[in-house]
């Protein structure tokens, strides 16, 4: 044997070559090699109001972050605005390119902050995991841009996120980024206050009367869109919102006021873009069996 | 003289007249080069420790950082995993290796320089990664976390490429080692030279596996499958035969007892050689990787057991008549604690790589006790018992307190028990409550106290460390000269210097 000790380290060499075609080549040979994997702008084509949203709520910070949404219409915009057919287009546009950069930089930032060391994205045909999760996705869903790497992940401190998207708001995930025990008592979650932009904002207290009917503390409020850095620019926020109201709507004014507030910063808006995307692209060729050929 | 007929060795150590297996020579040995990295080996063991710790202290509401970016808890637990992988245990097994080769081979390694080299540039690795994670530059692939220094997926180099380096590192290990191994003075090559030749090549390729194929290439299922089979690889082709190497040299020099069967260790080798890198896709089982590879890593994962047994019966059947060697030499202590330790590993594969198993225990703290025992219990165990045995020889001082050393040793061997058999009843629990579609807070609410013995257990092995570290620097700054027929190994009541 002892002759042969040349060969057969090459032999050694072989059994890993093997192992490497039989457990990593032919798996993809026989499954993503088929179609070509999805790029980010794929995934991207289709820019879902959640995300548009994000800009209502915070725009200047929304920008700041993203400079190129600067001429994409959000849905308020939408709204109040009237723009023509060609500055909706344009919007759109931007809006791909805005969505495709946020989701890069969110998957990034998943992967910096390790977050799939507790997150799966991994739902089994196993243990009830579909009717806590949803659907067991096929190879070709996780055939793109956004899993390579994979982030299937390999434990589950806090749940699956395979179907995450859209199943909260972006609010909710703000408040959770901010401090997971206040929505989820009990959490391990560490707080990330660095996806969080901190500043002031103007508040609307809810009318007495809404109070009183639901049982609700009379001084809740809500935020109208908009984080300033400093009180007096909230102040002069307020004014614009005072100034803008219509008379029957007059005795709101009394019920705004300016308080410290929170939103994201560029790498909270991306992560919660990536966030709300999981589990709602499908690869084409699905989409085409699910409509009967129909794109 | 005592009683026994243990033959004795003329006094004395530095490479006098002692026979090859006890002597340290200045000349075939780089005693420096060890020291070096044994010393970074136990700093990096330590803030590896700490950082688990740490993390450990998030789950119970304790973590003394929040909201700290550079202090973040999953940061962190970057630091504990790849300092312990690529910090601990390859300063450790280069240490080792620096001097079980020369001896194995009657070579010296190729060139003292590039010891120097490996030693300086691999230390500056290891801080360029640990800075790189806690400043957000990792990759997604487990245990492959080490910066890339490029932005995932393109070619914007945006920090140090540390994995380049790295790889670099691994070739330059080889060619440090392989080169006296080919120019060995012995014409048989020992199952040692077997298993740390093929180590050291297959961390190669490995690293480039699984650095480099995942990120770049494959998305998905066969991003999983090639990452599978990475951290796979990183254990089964790269730690496992050059541990099982060193003890194929340590064990037999200090039992003064030949290995039982040098045929079987060969048979050992080939087994694992062959089985072991098949076993990769078993880390994502029940997934959307084609049902044929999952069945192929299950069943080469249960012959991988089989394999297991024949190396552990050939180690204890290399021990056979000298059981007191447990009790009177801590190192045999270390490394046959690692091995039975080795076999429960290795079995806990046999039985949850089954998907019956998977269905419940994947996902839970069972797959972290797991690691735990073969990261800790094992390679960790070998290593320190390698460290423990080498010091003295090294640094040519008596311990400053054995006594200090069974204590890490009882401290780090009751701690993993614990923290074993916890995170083992975590996982069996949480994996049910999974599966019977318990509220998810309820769920992590049941995992408090089971988490809470985890920290327990962490601080009684971090605990263990620190004594040991605390003992290592002791030593190391003098005391009484070592006499190496204090850890000769003797039966119970028998001592080598006739004072019995």
């Amino acid at each position: 044997m002892d002759r042969f000790s040349r060969v057969l380290i090459v032999a050694g060499i072989l059994c890993f070559v093997f192992a490497f075609v039989l457990s990593g080549l032919y798996p993809y040979m026989i499954t993503d090699a088929k179609t070509p994997e999805a790029s980010i702008a794929e995934l991207a084509a289709v820019v879902p109001p959640v995300f548009k949203s994000l800009k209502d709520a915070d725009p200047s910070g929304f920008v700041a972050a993203f400079p190129a949404a600067a001429g994409a219409l959000s849905p308020l915009e939408l709204l109040t605005e009237t723009p023509d057919e060609a500055a909706v287009q344009a919007g759109e546009a931007a809006w791909r390119a805005v969505y495709a950069e946020a989701l890069q930089r969110g998957r990034d930032n998943y992967i910096a902050d390790g977050c799939w060391h507790c997150h799966s994205q991994y739902v089994r045909p196993v243990a009830n995991e579909e009717q806590r999760f949803g659907p067991v996705l096929p190879a070709a869903n996780d055939n793109n841009a956004l899993q390579r790497p994979v982030l299937w992940g390999t434990r589950r401190v806090g749940p699956d996120l395979t179907h995450e998207g859209g199943l909260r708001s972006n609010d909710w995930h703000l408040a959770h980024f901010a401090n997971p025990q206040g929505t989820s008592p009990d959490s391990v979650m560490p707080a990330y206050p660095w996806f969080l932009r901190t500043g002031f904002q103007v508040r609307r207290t809810i009318a007495p009367e809404v109070a009183e009917r639901e049982g609700l503390d009379p001084a809740t409020s809500y935020p109208v869109p908009g984080l300033y850095a400093t009180q007096a620019e909230a102040q002069a926020a307020l004014e614009r919102v005072k100034a803008a109201l219509p008379s029957s709507l007059a005795a709101e004014q009394s019920r705004l006021l300016v308080a410290p507030g929170t939103s994201f910063n560029g790498r909270g808006f991306s992560l919660v873009a990536y966030l709300q995307w999981l589990g709602t692209w499908t690869p084409p060729a699905a989409r085409a069996a699910a409509t009967g050929g129909e794109p | 003289m005592s009683s026994t007929s243990v033959p004795l060795h003329p006094a004395g150590d530095g490479g006098r007249d002692l026979p090859a297996e006890h002597a340290v020579s200045g000349a075939l040995v780089e005693k420096a080069l060890i020291r070096w990295h044994f010393l970074f080996a136990v700093g990096f063991l330590l803030t590896s420790m700490a950082s688990g710790f740490l993390v450990s202290l998030n789950f119970i509401h304790a973590y003394p950082f929040p909201g700290i970016e550079w202090f973040s808890v999953n940061r962190l637990r970057l630091l504990h995993t790849n300092e312990v992988a690529f910090g601990f245990l390859v300063n450790a097994l280069v240490g080792a290796l620096y001097y079980a080769i020369p001896r194995l081979t009657g070579r010296r390694v190729c060139a003292r320089w590039l010891g120097w080299v490996i030693l300086v540039v691999w230390q500056a690795l290891m801080v360029a990664t640990s800075a790189g994670q806690v400043m957000g530059f990792t990759q997604g692939v487990e245990w492959g976390e080490t910066p890339t220094g490029f932005r995932p997926g393109t070619f914007v180099l945006e920090y140090i490429p540390v994995d380049f380096l790295i790889e670099l590192g691994a070739v330059l290990l080889a060619i440090q080692f392989l080169v006296p191994i080919a120019r060995s003075l012995h014409k048989r090559m020992y199952v040692s030279l077997w298993y740390i030749s093929a180590g050291l090549v297959w961390l190669i390729l490995t690293y480039v596996m699984g650095n480099t194929l995942p990120e770049w290439t494959l998305a998905g299922s066969s991003g999983a499958a090639t990452a599978g089979l990475y951290i796979h690889d990183l254990v089964g082709l790269f730690l496992t035969p050059l541990g099982w190497g060193l003890m194929y040299f340590f064990v037999p020099i200090i039992l003064r007892q030949p290995v039982w069967s040098h045929a079987l260790s060969v048979i050992g080798f080939w087994a694992l050689a062959f089985f072991y890198p098949l076993n990769g896709v078993h880390h994502f089982l029940l997934s959307s990787i084609p049902m044929s590879v999952q069945y192929g890593a299950i069943i080469s994962t249960m012959a991988v057991e089989i394999v297991v047994t024949t190396v552990i019966v050939n180690f204890f059947a290399t021990m056979w008549g000298k059981g007191y060697a447990l009790r009177s030499s801590l190192p045999i202590r270390w490394f046959y604690t690692g091995m039975v330790l080795y076999f429960i590993t290795c079995l806990q594969c046999f039985f949850h790589t089954t998907l019956t198993l998977q269905a419940v225990i994947h996902f839970t703290d069972w797959v972290p006790g797991h690691a735990h025992l073969v990261m800790l219990g094992v390679f960790a165990f070998w290593l320190i018992g390698i460290i423990t045995w080498l010091w003295p020889r090294i640094t040519g001082h008596e311990w400053y307190s054995r006594r200090l050393n069974s204590w890490q040793y009882w401290l780090s061997m009751l701690g993993l028990m614990i923290m074993f058999v916890d995170l083992l009843a975590a996982g069996v629990v949480n994996g049910y409550m999974l599966r019977n579609l318990v509220p998810w807070m309820d769920m992590v609410r049941a995992m408090g106290p089971f988490w809470s013995v985890r920290t327990f257990a962490g601080g009684m092995i971090l605990l263990g460390q620190m004594l040991w570290a605390f003992n290592l620097t002791m030593t190391m700054r003098g005391g009484r000269p070592y006499d190496y027929r204090s850890d000769l190994v003797l039966p119970d009541g028998a001592d080598a210097r006739g004072e019995s």
